[in-house]
């Protein structure tokens, strides 16, 4: 699963990107809209004109997991997003009913990607419910960190093993001292490291087009997300210096420290 | 449910300075939550900064944080060490209101009640709530009602008590579309203003991002501020420190703006469209003459 506590800081991207970047490596993945009643995977996705069923209906057995799925064209038969009930609340599912989805679409898939809604109500606990592993997103913000620690708590109190990924950094402001760095924000959550993405505006528009930036690895981002996939098998990558530390980052670093 | 609709029909107080908190019951302040659906919008940011800037305007302002297990107010307002209590202790009656109240330590006139943050938002009652912003009305000209990001319970206890409602969005599709759900879920008589947070002109010239224009298509709401996408605002916000504080800051002044508009005052929508082409000057005069 992938979630945050606090909103906006990039589930959904992430979701979408890594599912496009494991798609190409060749892997089999099903993307799972949790946010219901706020979906958006759909939209960054754009399979938003696609959707005939959604989870809240395989859910209450109204139609067959596989007629909900949704392939998306671009990756042959490879990636599937299960969308969320737009018009419906979160409390219209039980954590049974994920749990069970989630297992049977394990089944079907070598990953099933879970974007949880903001929060830690009911969506949260739904989301996590069929979850083996989190993936936790923040960016370098006092507040999102902060929501970050609180779901890395209830996590933890699931035993779930939980990785982070620290999304819209900008090397410029760390280096002004302006921002977290990465260790900063690494030595406050005490979780290991699955990616670092630099902020960057392609994300807005290609997010409004529907196309993620995963799509293509050539791009500086998609193939920060194919490293992230690759750390995700299990692989050891080293991460992409976002810039080569001047002389000035490593005084601030040996001050700070 | 009929006290809410009966809240509903109130206006918004006077302008008018008030001499004193304890005010007439007929005087009883605006209630106006803001809210977004999706989150990282700047619910919280926009709350912060336009309490501070009614406050700096000489008003009586209470920001209650209705996010209860995720609360941030107190970090962006800079007050997170000074709080003791929160609204939680208030319903259950372990403190009185006015010891969970911390004063803003910039702006005397604007307090923050907290939200507990290792409790559930489940733990608040929906008719708890209205009674506590009722009770906050009689004492605060402005009651600003910081909602957590969704529409779960959390949503509901944060709207009950208001009698106004600001939606914040950022121009972005996601956003454009959570925002649309959260006006369609308002009950009735909130009259939703709109704060299109984060606009990049430069992309918007480049057909990049969504304009002013194109949101206010979607969504149909009376613009209450436009507020570029500043840098300042995250560093600002990590530091404790609400912008529209700081007189030279950009969006500050954008913050404050919305502040006036808020009080009934005719100010021009900003108008960035040095930094933008032809549409979105042509949006700005739009946007301006209404």
């Amino acid at each position: 699963m992938v979630t945050s506590g606090k909103g906006g800081v990039g589930k959904t991207t992430t979701t979408a990107n890594l599912g496009c970047a494991l798609a190409r490596r060749g892997r089999k993945v099903v993307l799972v809209d949790a946010d219901i009643g706020l979906r958006n995977l759909d939209l960054v996705l754009g399979l938003e004109k696609r959707i005939v069923f959604d989870l809240v209906e395989v859910a209450e057995g109204r139609c067959a997991l596989r007629s909900a799925l949704i392939k998306d064209k671009r990756f042959e038969d490879r990636l599937w997003l299960l969308p969320a009930a737009q018009t419906r609340d979160k409390q219209a599912i039980t954590e049974e009913q994920t749990e069970a989805i989630t297992r049977e679409l394990a089944g079907m898939a070598d990953y099933v990607l879970i974007d949880c809604p903001a929060g830690i109500e009911h969506g949260f606990r739904n989301a996590v419910a069929g979850a083996e592993e989190a993936i936790v997103v923040t960016t370098p913000e006092v507040s999102a960190i902060r929501d970050a620690d609180r779901v890395v708590g209830k996590l933890g109190e699931r035993q779930m093993p939980t990785r982070v990924i620290i999304n819209r950094i900008r090397p410029d402001l760390v280096k002004t001292g302006d921002m977290l760095s990465v260790d900063d924000v690494c030595e406050v959550l005490a979780l290991e490291l699955l990616g670092v993405i630099p902020d960057d505006e392609d994300i807005i528009d290609t997010t409004n087009r529907g196309e993620p930036v995963a799509l293509a690895e050539a791009t500086r981002l998609g193939s920060i997300y194919a490293k992230i996939a690759r750390r995700l098998e299990g692989e050891t990558v080293p991460f992409t210096s976002l810039e080569p530390p001047g002389f000035l980052e490593r005084l601030w670093g040996a001050l700070a420290g | 449910m009929a006290e809410q609709q009966a809240a509903a029909t109130v206006q918004p107080q006077s302008t008018e300075p008030m001499d004193d908190a304890a005010q007439a019951p007929q005087q009883l302040g605006a209630a106006i939550v803001i809210t977004s659906g999706k989150g990282g919008v700047g619910k919280t940011t926009s709350t912060a900064n336009i309490g501070a800037a009614l406050a700096a305007r000489g008003r009586n302002v209470c920001l209650v944080d209705a996010d209860v297990g995720l609360r941030n107010l107190d970090v962006v307002l800079g007050l997170e060490n000074r709080v003791k209590h929160h609204f939680l202790d208030v319903i259950e009656e372990k403190c009185a209101l006015e010891d969970a109240l911390v004063p803003d330590k910039r702006v005397p006139s604007m307090v923050l009640l907290p939200a507990a943050q290792t409790r559930e938002k489940d733990d608040v009652r929906t008719a708890d709530m209205a009674a506590l912003i009722a009770e906050l009305r009689k004492r605060f000209e402005y009651v600003l009602i910081d909602c957590p990001a969704g529409i779960e319970m959390g949503f509901k206890n944060a709207v009950v008590g208001a009698q106004r409602a600001i939606i914040v969005t950022t121009p972005e599709v996601s956003a454009v579309r959570d925002a649309d759900r959260v006006v369609g879920l308002l009950p009735a008589g909130l009259e939703p203003q709109l704060i299109v947070n984060r606009l990049r002109p430069q992309l918007v010239r480049r057909g990049k991002m969504l304009s002013v224009a194109q949101v206010d298509e979607i969504l149909r709401l009376p613009l209450l501020g436009v507020i570029p996408d500043e840098p300042e605002v995250v560093v600002a916000t990590n530091r404790g420190e609400p912008v529209s504080l700081n007189a030279t800051s950009r969006t500050g002044e954008a913050y404050r703006r919305a502040a006036s508009r808020l009080e009934g005052e005719q100010v021009e929508i900003e108008d960035y469209s040095a930094e933008g082409g032809f549409f979105e000057r042509l949006a700005a005069w739009i946007g301006g003459r209404r």
